[in-house]
């Protein structure tokens, strides 16, 4: 069965909106990096409910104030970071999955906790694919992030809402935690026992500097570490420069780096990182092998 | 001599390759044997192997893959790769108006600008890999009379182009982007095409040599941005 296109219409973004999927893995040797959604457990369970296969794009939302028009139907679902969502200007609350009438207009607003909500659409956001993947990413991809007035490619689909059942809103709780944990990493043996004390029992705040790139820290880490050569890094390694900075890399991070490398975040906690809003506090526990 | 290489887990599915030193041809040759291996042997249990100048790191599908990969680490024999004999020539600009830092970099070696162009084109740089940004070379080879450390507080715009020096390495910044590295003159070469496979022209191993050229060739060849040319 072939499927009919239709167009949603970007009324309104903050910055820092994308279409985001698995990412492009295996293309590091070229410099480029994995992208692809932040949080994979929200992301992960959109597609899951929408009976969508797993590597289908979604949006990504990192600023409330976004607008989208749908002009034909479909089902959607939200989850991520707890945001008013309204639909058509009206309140919807308790249930993730939303049905879409032409010229519906859904409206993400305040933030009441977590930092990226994301949007998924039956059968996935159709942006164009570049190196396998859809995930927007600087100087890859058409656009960085959307603007206002951009258009989204969709399917419809007269009947996704009697083929889906409504579940109930996936909890939130487990990104509420301030417990991050992470595995030495290659450089950890560089920082002093004080260093290490300070490290793994004060807190650390979410900077105001953080993006798709990274997330920095506010509290810093003096200390006398070499600048060292430029080898391998991930999404989930932590970086701490010269100046104290700590810097944890997330998904758009480039593919190698020269500071010392102290950290490697666990998977699941790259996810809670990535719903930390500045100024949120987050402990780091070492995890053993 | 024979370069010893270790291997460290990091967490369950991520590990790394690394050897001791300064890194050289030799050394890139032996991780350039193991890449070859890891892709030839290793490929399916593999999401992504990534090099810098002193480790390869290995992103396991799965811990029980590393854990095989862990139990016959001491019986696999890896042959270096014997380097490429390719040789491309990058025309640079190397003029203040592309190269805003040639000034500062000449005058902290106390050496006259065209010493430092001197210096900065007459060596013929390995590629090691690419990283930072999609298609940014990372080379090696510059002369020690013109090492200098990064900026401490990094430029927010850097030309697409710029051919900067960054601690003991050179490079090329293939898209415009905040840099912490020497800017000294700029290429009007293609780095990256999205649109080509693959979409970056050299492979680790190859060999850069960079070729002054003068403004009025320069803005010639901005209208149409070439890619190099092989010797």
């Amino acid at each position: 069965m072939s499927k009919e296109l239709a167009v949603a219409t970007i009324l309104k973004t903050g910055p820092g909106c994308s279409v985001q999927d698995l990412g492009r893995s295996g293309q590091a040797n070229f410099g480029i990096p994995i992208s692809g959604a932040l949080d994979m457990k929200s992301f992960a369970w959109v597609n899951h409910i929408l009976q969508n296969e797993k590597y289908n794009g979604v949006l990504e939302i990192s600023q409330p104030g976004f607008q989208l028009q749908f002009d034909l139907p479909t089902c959607i679902a939200i989850a991520g970071a707890q945001a008013t969502v309204r639909l058509n200007g009206d309140i919807i609350d308790g249930t993730p999955l939303i049905s879409i009438k032409p010229k519906d207009v859904l409206e993400i607003g305040a933030f009441l906790s977590g930092a990226r909500v994301y949007i998924g659409v039956r059968f996935g956001f159709k942006s164009p694919k570049i190196l396998g993947s859809r995930s927007f990413y600087p100087g890859l991809t058409e656009e960085p992030y959307f603007s206002k007035g951009d258009k989204i490619k969709y399917f419809v689909d007269f009947q996704a809402a009697n083929v889906l059942n409504a579940k109930v809103k996936l909890s939130t709780d487990w990104f509420e935690n301030e417990e991050i944990f992470a595995y030495p990493g290659p450089d950890f043996h560089l920082l002093n026992e004080n260093l290490k004390e300070k490290l793994l029992s004060e807190p650390f705040r979410i900077s105001q500097q953080s993006n798709r790139m990274g997330a920095q820290l506010l509290e810093l880490l003096e200390n006398k570490l070499p600048e060292l050569p430029t080898n391998p890094v991930f999404p989930g390694t932590v970086q701490l420069t010269s100046g104290g900075k700590l810097i944890i890399l997330l998904k758009d991070a480039q593919v190698t780096g020269g500071y010392p490398r102290i950290l490697y975040l666990e998977e699941e906690s790259q996810w809670i990182l990535a719903q930390k809003r500045p100024g949120n506090k987050i402990r780091f526990k070492l995890k053993e092998l | 001599m024979e370069i010893n290489t270790q291997y460290i887990v990091i967490s369950p599915v991520l590990g790394e390759l690394k050897w001791d030193g300064i890194p050289d041809d030799a050394m890139l040759s032996k991780q350039l044997g193991w890449l070859d291996f890891l892709k030839k042997d290793w490929t399916e249990h593999i999401i992504e192997a990534r090099q810098g100048f002193t480790s390869v790191s290995i992103l396991w599908k799965n811990a029980e893959a590393q854990f095989n990969f862990q139990r016959q680490l001491k019986k696999i024999k890896i042959k270096a790769k014997e380097l490429s004999s390719e040789t491309w020539e990058i025309p640079v600009c190397y003029d203040s108006d592309y190269g805003p830092d040639l000034g500062s970099v000449a005058l902290a070696h106390r050496l006259t600008v065209n010493q430092l162009i001197e210096l900065h084109s007459s060596t013929t740089y390995r590629l090691h890999f690419f990283g930072f940004l999609p298609g940014f070379p990372y080379l090696n080879g510059l002369s020690d009379q013109i090492h200098t450390p990064r900026k401490s507080i990094p430029d927010r715009t850097v030309e697409a182009g710029s051919v900067a020096i960054g601690g003991r390495q050179t490079g090329i910044y293939p898209q415009e982007s905040p840099g912490g590295w020497h800017v000294i003159g700029r290429s009007p070469i293609v780095l990256f095409d999205v649109n080509r496979t693959p979409p970056v022209w050299a492979s680790p191993g190859d060999r850069l040599k960079f070729n002054p050229i003068l403004p009025t060739e320069m803005e010639k060849l901005l209208e149409t941005p070439p890619f190099p040319r092989k010797r």
